[in-house]
Formats: structure tokens, sequence, C-alpha cells
């Protein structure tokens, strides 16, 4: 049953997904390209002494990608349960609902995170010849908060996708756009280190939020 | 034997009645839909729920599908409260939604893979596909690029393969043309006539419930105005008119048991009644009014509605 599941989820998103990994592993491959390209023509001595002076990490245009691609495959996998409420099909099933609305939360974060994790070994890779471990360690945690983003929206977008009522919808998606806000109050790199576990528990609570919008629609709520 | 007993109570319980829904009341804010609605539906039986628009059918609908809690009152499908139903008991419910709502993204041959894993056991691949084959579509085309027609197919295969005990189906008329309709409710009646299966369904064309149904409730604005057998309810009522007396006034008739919605149509007075014309002849009496032609005309369920519940 959960194959089955998994199954509708990956006919849902499957041609998102190819697309979404497409941009995020070209984009960073891109951002990549120019970290290389600059070390050619200004000198590795000059570029690491730029980072470690100027706290630039080459990568900034990166921060929102991953919320991009987060909300958009909440849209792509919840929108069609919420067509002419499909969802009810989905939970007429003889299968927990609890699990159901679980298991689709849970194909969606893997698939977000196998999507991220590609584009993060990619940077990773592509820095180990040109800059140190210390500046690599420095790039990589400054752009943890922008994928912990992309979950956080991705289960915030679920939240008010699956919402039965307008006025509520509304509501939550000024509540996401706020708690979204925690993720790029600072430009400063490595600024959320210390913050990051907080966060990271944040969004992990963002996917009960989810449970409270499909009880809502098994209660019959609408505007 | 904890475990043991959970599977035991997870059957599907013997009652006489699949549903059984007592003292139903619900209300959208401040706008009530209907108080205290109790009926049942035998087992084996198709129940047709009429009612105009607002009335509360799909309330109802969704109230027995569990996706509304009800403002009072509570209903059992098989024994189980709908509300805290075991999700193993959705297995013996088939549901069709309003439009023949199917996964839009599947085609024919994942979304027949897709449910019968959910129903090992009972699924039936082959009545599936038996409908399948009637429909002039690829194996691969999806089911947002059928007609509406076709996708009621594939909602009512789908339900035939799952076998449930009980069928729930909210307006299968809607959008369908003659002759989809007309092969819809006759695989239906078919199916569940052999299966000996319960349905409990809505509809706005009620030429197609009468092909269709045992049993009728006919749903008026918060209650409900008769509810039999479709036979009896046919054999029963009547539309009668006669030529109407001199100053006739309507407000003669109000409030007379039997006789609904009175009209004066060029002269002729017109009503429908489900009481015998002996017995009306005696009530308009009682009123004052001596009718001697008398006219009687037998009905079909379409013209019943209408007279029962009053055209507008």
């Amino acid at each position: 049953m959960l194959k089955s599941i998994i199954l509708k989820e990956w006919l849902k998103t499957r041609w998102y997904l190819i697309f979404a990994a497409i941009v995020t592993i070209a984009y960073s491959a891109f951002l990549m390209l120019r970290m290389h390209r600059a070390i050619d023509l200004k000198g590795a001595a000059h570029i690491w002494e730029v980072m470690l002076l100027r706290d630039t990490i080459f990568i900034n245009s990166l921060s929102v990608l991953p919320l991009l691609v987060g909300l958009v495959l909440a849209l792509m996998q919840f929108y069609p349960e919420m067509q002419r409420k499909c969802l009810k099909l989905t939970l007429h099933l003889p299968f927990s609902r609890m699990q159901t609305t679980l298991a689709m939360l849970l194909y969606g974060l893997l698939a977000l995170v196998l999507c991220f994790a590609m584009s993060f070994i990619l940077m990773r890779l592509s820095m180990q010849t040109i800059l140190p471990p210390e500046l690599i360690k420095h790039v990589l945690l400054s752009s943890l908060p922008w994928f912990t983003a992309g979950i956080a929206a991705y289960l915030l977008g679920a939240w008010v996708i699956l919402e039965p009522t307008w006025k509520r919808r509304i509501a939550y998606i000024l509540l996401s756009a706020l708690l979204l806000r925690v993720f790029f109050v600072s430009d400063t790199p490595e600024a959320y280190n210390q913050f990051m576990p907080w966060l990271a528990l944040l969004t992990l609570l963002c996917a009960s939020l989810s449970w409270l919008s499909v009880h809502r629609f098994i209660d019959g709520q609408q505007d | 034997m904890q475990a043991e007993q959970h599977k035991i109570e997870q059957q599907p319980k013997h009652a006489e009645n699949v549903i059984e829904c007592q003292n139903l009341s619900h209300r959208y804010g401040k706008r009530l839909i209907y108080k205290d609605l109790s009926f049942s539906v035998p087992r084996g039986r198709i129940l047709g729920l009429l009612g105009k628009n607002g009335t509360g059918k799909t309330t109802t609908i969704n109230i027995l599908s569990g996706y509304l809690a009800p403002t009072a009152g509570c209903c059992t499908i098989l024994g189980y409260d709908v509300r805290h139903m075991p999700h193993t008991m959705r297995r013996h419910i088939g549901l069709l939604i309003e439009g023949h709502v199917q996964y839009q993204f599947m085609n024919i041959e994942q979304i027949e893979r897709f449910y019968a894993a959910f129903y090992p056991n009972q699924w039936r691949r082959d009545a599936y596909y038996e409908l399948m084959r009637k429909l002039r579509v690829a194996p691969k085309q999806r089911i947002s690029r059928m007609s509406c027609g076709q996708r009621s197919q594939v909602a009512l295969g789908l339900i035939l393969a799952q076998n449930p005990q009980l069928l729930v189906l909210d307006d299968f008329s809607l959008g369908l043309d003659p002759g989809y309709r007309r092969l819809f409710v006759d695989y239906l009646r078919e199916y569940a006539r052999a299966e000996q299966r319960t349905v409990f369904l809505t509809s706005h064309i009620i030429q197609d419930m009468e092909r269709l149904i045992d049993d009728c409730i006919i749903m008026d604005y918060g209650r409900i105005l008769v509810q039999r057998p479709v036979r009896d309810l046919l054999s029963l009522t009547r539309s009668y008119t006669c030529p109407a007396p001199d100053r006739f006034d309507l407000k003669t008739l109000d409030n007379l048991n039997g006789i609904y919605h009175p009209e004066l149509n060029r002269g002729t007075l017109e009503f429908t009644a489900t009481i015998p014309l002996g017995q009306i002849e005696l009530l308009l009496k009682q009123r004052g009014l001596e009718i001697d032609a008398l006219k009687s005309r037998k009905i079909n369920l379409e013209d019943a509605f209408i007279g029962l519940t009053g055209k507008y």
C-alpha cells in the first residue's frame, strides 16, 4: 500500500522533480564554474582573502532557489489532491489517514533532500580543488539555512495547499512568509551556525501542520 | 489475543441495515440544512436520495462518507460509526465523488494498479477491464484527457473492481450524455442485483433513478418528505386535475395532509396526492369544496418528485 502511495506521488511529481534536479544542479555548477573562473583570473590567494575578509562566499544567488524548489514541489504534489477535492479519494483508501499523509510528506522530503544533496555534493567536490577545507566548510555551512528553508517551504506549502478554506489559507500564507523570513534574516556567512539546530527543529515541527489541514478537510470545513 | 479481537472487530457487522442515520442535524454557520433526520438503508437495496438543490443531498453524502462532522446525530455504516470507523472498513465502501473525480494524472492502467494494492483478496481486475474495453481509449491515455463520459466509466469500473458491500454515489449522472448515463445505470443495476450490493445514490436526473432504484427518500428543505419503495410511491401518488369552482381560493387547500402543491392553471386546479380518491373528496368536502369531475392520472417518478416538492 505504501508502495502504491509512493507511486502515486511519483506520477504527480516525476517531471517536475527531474526539472528541479536539473535546475538546482545546473545552477550550482554555474556558480562553481564562476568561482573557478574567478580563481583563474585573480589567483587563489586573492579569492581566499576576499572570502575571509569581506565575508563573500560567491554562491549568495543560490539562496532562494531551494525555497522556490520546495514551494513548487508542494504545489505540484498537493494541488492535484485539492483539485475537485481529489483528496477525498486518497483519504478514502483503506489505509490509515495519518500514515497516508505522512507517506506523502516523507516522499516529498526525501525527494527534496536528494535534490539538495546532489547540489551540495557537487559544490563540495567542485570546491575541493580550489579551496582549503576550512573555506569549503565555511561556504557549505553558510548555504545550509537556504536548503533548510527549501524543506520548510515545502512543508509550509503543503500545510497551506491542503487547508480547505481560503480564509485560513491566507492566514497560513502570511504566517508561513513570516516563518520563512527567519531563514533569511542575516546575509552574513555562517550567521546561523548556533541557530541551526533550532531551525532544523522548527522545520521538523512544520511537518505536523499538514495533518491539521487534513483533519480540517475530514471535518468538512469550508468557506 | 487482543490482535485477534481487533481483527474480528474490523469485519462488517451483519446488521439488517447497512446504513443507519439517527437524528442527523446539520447547519453551515447559521443556516440550518436539516434537523433530526433519521433513515436507514436495508442490505441489498438501492436507495436514491432525491431533493432540490440545497436540500442537503451532498451534505448527507459527505456525512456518510466521513467528510463532514454533523452538527448532531450519528450515522453508522455496516455497524460502525462513520466518524470512528476502523480504516480497514473503508475497503467495503465504494465512493463515487460528484463529477466522477479520479486521479487525473494517471492513465487507466496506472490507476488500476494503484487501487488494486489496497484491496487484496477482493479486487476484480477483470470487471474493471471489461468496462474499459467499451471505452475507445488507449491504455496509456491519461484520465485528464478523457471525456466526462469516459471518466465516469473509469470511476465505475474501479468501484466494480473494488467489489464493496456498499456503494455511495454522489450525483452519478452529472455531465453524462444519455448514452453514458444509460450504460452507467445498466451496469450498476446489473452488478448490484447480481451481487446483492447496497447502493446509496443521488442524481439530478430522475428518469435514470427510476430505472435503477428500489427505494427513495425525497427531501424537502430541512426534512424528509417521503421515504418508501419507489413501486409503493408510484402506486400511491397521482396527479389530479379538475375545473376550479367559482371564486376558488388556493388557501382553502392549505395544510391538507396527503395533498401537495395545489396550483391554479387557467381555471384548472392541479395537485399531487398520495391518498386515495375517496379520501381526497372527503377532505375537499370538509373544506367546503364540492368537486365532481376530479380526474386522476398515473405519474412517473419525476412527476411525483415535482408534484411532492413543488416546481420552485
